[in-house]
């Protein structure tokens, strides 16, 4: 292990394909041992990360280096110490899923036999079928067992359970658990957000080619909004004012809004002297950490679909219409989250 | 509720009442009927345009591909053998066995004509491109589909059971037809007998219904698309082995010629005895087949077989661990193919020599032109060399070709993220490559020798290593091609293997008409494979194999150079 040096730092990357800017100023740092998750939707930027990474593109600028060298330049040595789970899985249609496990295994040296048909039994493959006859799942199952079985000190997987069922997704989790508590670094490139929530250290967010959020979920949280709500003696509607503060509405008597991180203690001031009857604080989901980033790409026409809200401009953002449905404890949860976890 | 407020509140949803259904709504019952009288060919139509749209480049191509052979073959003959006494002299060649081994049962060689030229010499190889193209067209329609798991984004519409491979058949049925139409247009203008023209084309056209047909069986049968072509081929090689054990005795053939399909199509005797009969086989056939194909296709489920699957491998042997081992797994199935092909056909070119001695003199000086050189026997096979030579370098295009599919589907980006340098997957590539070309013409030149050497009369085996090394000799023509396509491979690989086409094909063409065709000498220098002696028929000039071989040694060179600095891009 290189001590506390990260295994991956990009600073400030770019990569331009024609007039697409792929990559626009991204910094990722990843410590040793740890798991970070790398969240964004389709075309953010994180295969084209990936293949920066494993020394496939050029950066047209900015520095990138893993175990403090440079993958372009030192590829070979550097995939010693590293296995990789692409997003879209090819493997050779005349090879069995067995020998394209053992290819990669003894191309990356040293491995386990054990291990690996531990994996095979575990992911349920059956190695001896050509990869031809594959589904996309089996096709990544034979990418995982390769990566995971291999002795190496970094995992780069690029959607790695897209393909695959709700059980393996159970046994890949074991999985990378496994890998981290043997001292593995993992980048685990996803948009399944249970997923990141499930296994990640700190989590980075890439929208449009750049990092828009970077941390651990608790720092996420404090960076974002909490949601307050909230049941006063006095009309408390003089807080839709109060900077901060956002989606303001009135719920049965009861005021509900999301406060921005930074500034729950003064909103807390303001709400005291008005007589709290009851009040429930929640901290943001990762789903609405990710909407508040990605929310913004929604169509304009959203904002007059929920017209209940004080403050459509701000409350639109991933929030899906109508919340006022939802049982009031879980207002701004239940949307965001049935949003989420529907991918899954 | 108005119309008005459906149209401004989203989130409202559409409320069918049937009070309130305006008249763009009454259709709807009437579709569910229809939906419910749905029948097996349901959505048929659909699928056929959209094939049609998906295949409009490929299918023409394949279509005017047949159109043009036919063509080609009806009109060249003209120009070949140019009168009467020209086409005797060519008449035993195809009319000896081993001529009838190679084309067929040489009907009417005793009175030559070009139209029987054609029939006998040429139309079994238009008939074969037409299965090939009826083959391919159903299995990528049909199997091909099912195993990308397409069909079932496909079959999950309205579509009835039976439509996909309606829809495979009528478009294929239709190319057929079309490309046949096209065979007898091109035997009509060479002033060819309409009626032999067209038993010809509809020849050929039953025997690609034929295969069609066997095509629509084979892919119930594997679960791969490769599975069920090598299916479907293996009947066509099947059919060609077949009728050559039956064409060779005698002429006219034997009982064992009627044993194949397309025994039958050349039993039709066209412009001789211009016989219809023995299509009935050939269409009966075709019916049988794909009665059984849709039998069988009711008989299992989207995406399986009727042939279990073969299991292989669990775990990989020990060489496959190394770049060449996985570069020898990528390219072997390639080079084997064209191996078994290239030395078979140099087999029989050799065994040709004989037929060559006796036809020594008596032959049209157009034919003596393209095998220049002092003795024709020698000149002949020197000639044949380098057109295997020819076909060599197209299979190591093609395989080039491979390299940038691996790189385009994302499969060299996987390898590459292992520790193997980019100089190792290339290297291990071309290393697998050439040395796999190299022996393809060593047993090219081994093959004829033994072909020679078993049919000449006198001294057969005092050629063998001649031949032998005439094979090897073409080796620095090849060696270039491959260099200069890797060389683009490394620096501008989308014109890669297009270059690399026009390389072979010009080669082709130039060592078919070259000599006819009177071109500047610059042009002709242009052609590779026009460098090198005509050895045996003239003796060795080393100086182009040696520039030859440095522009390959330099093309590769360049390559690595390109591919280590270049992305790897998936598009």
């Amino acid at each position: 292990m290189t001590g506390t040096h990260p295994v991956i730092s990009a600073e400030g990357l770019v990569k331009s394909f024609g007039s697409v800017r792929a990559l626009d100023h991204l910094d990722l740092s990843i410590a040793p041992g740890e798991v970070h998750g790398f969240l964004g939707p389709n075309g953010a930027g994180k295969s084209t990360t990936m293949r920066v990474l494993l020394g496939l593109l050029r950066p047209d600028s900015g520095t990138v280096r893993m175990f403090r060298r440079d993958p372009w330049k030192d590829a070979v040595e550097l995939h010693r110490r590293l296995a990789y789970v692409p997003g879209d899985v090819e493997i050779w249609p005349n090879l069995t899923g067995g020998e394209v496990i053992d290819m990669f295994l003894r191309l990356r040296g040293s491995y386990s036999a054990r291990r690996r048909n531990e994996l095979v039994e575990r992911f349920d493959l059956d190695p001896r079928k050509k990869a031809r006859t594959y589904s996309k799942g089996n096709r990544q199952k034979v990418a995982l067992i390769a990566a995971l079985a291999a002795d190496v000190d970094l995992l780069l997987l690029d959607e790695p359970t897209a393909g695959l069922d709700p059980l393996m997704e159970v046994v890949f989790q074991d999985v990378i658990r496994e890998a981290r508590a043997d001292g593995k670094s993992v980048l685990l490139s996803s948009h399944i957000l249970a997923q990141v929530e499930a296994l990640s250290d700190r989590i980075s967010i890439i929208r449009a080619g750049a990092i828009v959020e970077s941390g651990s979920l608790s720092e996420l949280r404090h960076m974002t909004r909490t949601t307050v709500e909230v049941e006063t003696a006095a009309p408390a509607e003089a807080l839709a004012q109060q900077p901060g503060v956002h989606s303001f509405r009135t719920e049965d008597g009861r005021s509900v809004f999301e406060v921005d991180g930074d500034r729950v203690q003064e909103v807390m001031l303001r709400l005291a002297p008005l007589g709290i009857r009851s009040l429930t604080a929640h901290p943001p989901t990762l789903e609405q950490l990710l909407m508040r980033h990605y929310g913004e790409d929604l169509p304009p026409q959203d904002a007059p679909r929920s017209p209940q809200r004080a403050s459509t401009a701000e409350a639109a953002p991933g929030q899906p219409p109508a919340p006022a449905e939802a049982a009031p404890a879980e207002a701004t949860a239940a949307p965001a989250r049935t949003s989420g976890t529907g991918r899954h | 509720m108005t119309a008005t407020s459906h149209s401004s509140t989203l989130t409202v949803p559409p409320q069918d009442t049937p009070a309130e259904a305006g008249p763009g709504r009454t259709a709807r019952p009437a579709r569910t009927e229809r939906s419910r009288r749905q029948s097996p060919l349901t959505g048929t139509g659909t699928l056929l345009r959209f094939m049609l749209r998906r295949d409009r480049i490929r299918t023409s191509v394949w279509v005017l591909g047949v159109g043009l052979m036919g063509f080609y073959f009806a009109h060249a003959i003209q120009l070949i053998a140019e009168d009467q006494e020209a086409l005797n002299s060519l008449a035993p060649l195809y009319a000896d066995p081993i001529g009838r081994m190679m084309v067929g049962p040489g009907f009417g060689m005793d009175a030559p004509t070009h139209e029987r030229f054609f029939a006998s010499g040429y139309a079994l190889f238009v008939h074969i491109l037409m299965a090939l193209m009826t083959v391919f067209t159903v299995v990528r329609h049909t199997r091909a589909e099912e195993q990308t798991g397409r069909a079932e984004l496909v079959r999950a519409n309205v579509l009835g059971r039976h439509a996909t491979l309606t829809a495979a058949l009528l478009l294929v049925t239709g190319a057929v037809l079309l490309a046949a139409a096209l065979v007898w247009v091109g035997a009509v203008t060479a002033g060819f007998d309409m009626e032999g023209s067209l038993l010809v084309a509809a020849t050929s056209a039953c025997t690609g219904l034929f295969f069609a047909g066997a095509a629509a069986t084979a892919v119930q049968l594997s679960e791969s698309s490769r599975g069920a072509s090598a299916m479907a081929g293996g009947l066509l090689a099947a059919a060609y082995l077949v009728r050559m054990g039956g064409d060779a005795p005698e002429v006219g053939g034997t009982a064992l010629s009627w044993a194949s399909p397309l025994g039958w199509a050349q039993q039709t005797a066209p412009y001789v005895d211009n016989l219809w009969w023995p299509l009935l086989p050939l269409a009966g056939g075709a019916v049988v087949f794909t009665a059984l194909g849709y039998w069988l296709s009711t008989q299992r489920d989207v995406g399986a077989s009727l042939v279990p699957t073969r299991l292989s491998r669990a775990e990989a042997r020990p060489a496959l661990g190394t770049p060449l081992g996985m570069a020898a797994r990528t390219l072997r199935g390639g080079l084997r193919g064209w191996g078994i092909a290239l030395v078979l056909t140099a087999l029989m070119f050799g065994a040709y020599a004989q037929s060559m001695v006796d036809a020594a003199g008596s032959l049209p000086p157009e034919m003596e032109q393209i095998f220049r050189g002092g003795d024709l026997m020698l000149g002949y096979l020197a000639f044949m060399a380098l057109f295997m030579a020819v076909f060599a370098a197209a299979a190591g295009v093609s395989a080039l070709q491979q390299l940038r599919g691996e790189e385009n589907r994302g499969r060299a980006e996987f390898g590459l993220s292992a520790p193997m340098s980019r100089t190792a997957w290339l290297g291990a590539h071309l290393t697998v490559l050439i040395a796999g070309l190299v022996l393809i013409l060593a047993l090219v030149g081994a093959a004829m020798g033994l072909g020679a050497g078993l049919s000449l009369e006198e001294d057969g085996w005092s050629h063998f290593w001649d031949l032998f090394f005439a094979g090897l000799l073409q080796a620095p023509a090849v060696l270039a091609t491959v260099g200069i396509v890797t060389a683009l491979f490394g620096w501008l690989p989308r014109i890669a293997g297009g270059v690399g086409w026009v390389i072979v094909g010009f080669a082709g063409v130039m060592a078919t008409f070259g000599s006819l065709l009177d071109l500047p000498e610059a042009v002709q220098d242009l052609d590779l494979f026009g460098h090198l002696a005509q050895f045996p028929a003239a003796d060795v000039d080393w100086a182009p194999v040696l520039w030859l071989t440095g522009i390959g040694v330099a093309g590769v060179v360049l390559g690595l150079l390109g591919w280590r600095r270049r992305e790897v891009n998936r598009v």
